[in-house]
């Protein structure tokens, strides 16, 4: 297996950097909020002794001058998804394993591109704008390191016998869990050739199940298999408020709206939603999004509404909000049901859910209820009508 | 499971009950009814009740109309009525 690893630094900065050409020279850090905590999210690379996930106050006591960004996690996910879009037209395996870090399948490619260099020019042609550096190897780990390790725009590849390559790094790039990070630390393990040099026996015995997989690591050994992007059917809409709000309400009808259309289009073509993500922007362009996952899926507004209005109780918006939108990224068809011991319970439930077959099959209401319309009426026909069920 | 046609729901798709049906009567001199024609001619043997209604005068098409509760030679009873605008007979549970 040959794998190349494309690693792009800095990634959310450089997403931000392509909406903002201005932002290029100026030391700025993206920031994002967990909880009541602001936390540095990504910075621009020039500014040194930063980490992701530091909290921004140290950031600033480092970094007075830079500027701060609000992190708008959607538009680098759209990013993202973008740069993996056109790296499949590269090599069919991608694996978009975070962002900023992707894996491409290298086998069978050698009639498009003749050598390695090939490949990694026709990355980089695809990449240029966010510094990819780019690493091939046998597997996974190997190719991680050597993109870490390869010079600016470039590619290194690792081939052979790789212990020379392996045996002065440091433990901590193992991408292992931190209790093992420290333990190895304890026992005075700080490079990989040290952890290699041991019987892996006795290293097993220390480590637990953990072991094993540090074990082989540091020896370049990594059977973690390549897991290339499920494509799936994506149904996005967003939609702007009329005023910035903080009425639960008003973000609901917002949120009805939008899903009324997607039910009322064609998109879902017959079938329910099994998972969303509900997001909202605020007036200061903070970014909450909450994902719901439904056991059946919801065939109507009315039962996927009663879950968001849940979500939308139990985690309050950071801000004002001015925009709302639902991306629904999972679909099904609503399975076989069992017949219920307690079959008036559900009659109600089966009855509706049948009507909209029959209606979808046919394509207009079929089955009506009496209403009441104005029932002192002196004129018969005014008195009553005859309405779709499901309205 | 069905899939989606792709046909649009009409949202609007209310259907009156106990709509007007028409109904040719064969009325007398006095503008009476004498008989109806149901799947053959039936003479009306007695008119048992009778009532006008006038509403919605102030719309373009204003509701004038004479009910009858006729009893038919076959012991039927039935609700029919005169459009008093056009001139044209109805049968209608009242």
């Amino acid at each position: 297996m040959k794998i190349l690893c494309v690693l792009l630094p800095h990634f959310a900065w450089r997403c931000e950097l392509r909406r903002h050409p201005a932002l290029a020279g100026r030391p700025s850090i993206v920031t994002s909020t967990e909880g009541s905590q602001k936390l540095v999210t990504d910075f621009s690379p020039d500014l040194t002794g930063l980490l992701p996930d530091m909290p921004l106050q140290q950031a600033l006591a480092l970094h007075g001058e830079a500027g701060l960004l609000l992190a708008d996690t959607p538009y680098y996910a759209a990013v993202f998804n973008e740069v993996l879009d056109a790296l499949e037209q590269l090599s069919p395996l991608v694996e978009g394993a975070d962002p900023g870090c992707i894996y491409l399948g290298a086998d069978g490619l050698q009639l498009i591109y003749p050598d390695d260099n090939a490949l990694a020019a026709a990355v980089r042609g695809v990449v240029k704008d966010f510094a990819p550096l780019m690493g091939i190897a046998a597997n996974k780990f190997l190719a991680s390191l050597a993109a870490r390790y390869s010079p600016p725009d470039g590619c290194q590849v690792l081939s052979g016998n790789v212990d020379i390559f392996l045996t002065d790094l440091s433990c901590d790039i193992l991408p292992v869990s931190l209790k093992s990070r420290g333990k190895l630390r304890d026992f005075g393990l700080n490079t990989l050739g040290q952890v290699a040099a041991l019987p892996p026996g006795p290293f097993q015995s220390q480590f637990g199940p953990e072991g094993k997989r540090i074990w082989e690591l540091s020896r370049g050994k990594d059977a973690t298999p390549l897991y290339p992007r499920f494509m799936e059917e994506t149904i996005e809409a967003s939609a702007a408020l009329p005023s910035v709000t903080v009425s639960l309400d008003a973000i609901l009808v917002a949120v009805e709206s939008l899903l009324g259309n997607i039910f009322h289009g064609h998109a879902l073509k017959g079938r329910g939603i099994r998972s969303l993500t509900l997001w909202t922007r605020s007036w200061n362009a903070e970014h909450w999004e909450k994902n719901a996952n439904f056991k059946e899926p919801a065939m109507e507004v009315k039962s996927a509404v009663t879950r968001l209005k849940r979500i939308l109780e139990e985690y309050p918006q950071p801000g004002p909000v001015e925009q709302a939108g639902i991306k629904i990224t999972g679909l099904g068809y609503p399975r076989g049901r069992q017949k219920s011991l307690f079959s008036d319970i559900r009659a109600q439930e089966h009855l509706a859910e049948d009507i909209k077959q029959l209606e979808l099959k046919l394509g207009n209401p079929q089955v009506y209820k009496v209403k009441e319309v104005e029932p002192w009426s002196r004129i018969p026909e005014r008195r009553y009508a005859l309405t779709p069920t499901n309205r | 499971m069905v899939e989606n046609t792709g046909k649009t729901l009409r949202a609007d798709a209310y259907k009156p009950v106990n709509a007007p049906e028409a109904l040719k009567v064969a009325e007398d001199a006095a503008g009476l009814p004498v008989a109806v024609r149901l799947k053959q001619r039936q003479a009306i043997a007695s008119i048992e009740d009778k009532w006008r209604i006038d509403d919605e005068w102030w719309r373009a098409a204003p509701v004038s109309r004479l009910y009858y509760n006729v009893l038919l030679a076959s012991w039927q009873r039935m609700v029919l009525y005169k459009d008093l605008v056009s001139g044209s007979w109805y049968e209608q549970e009242y």
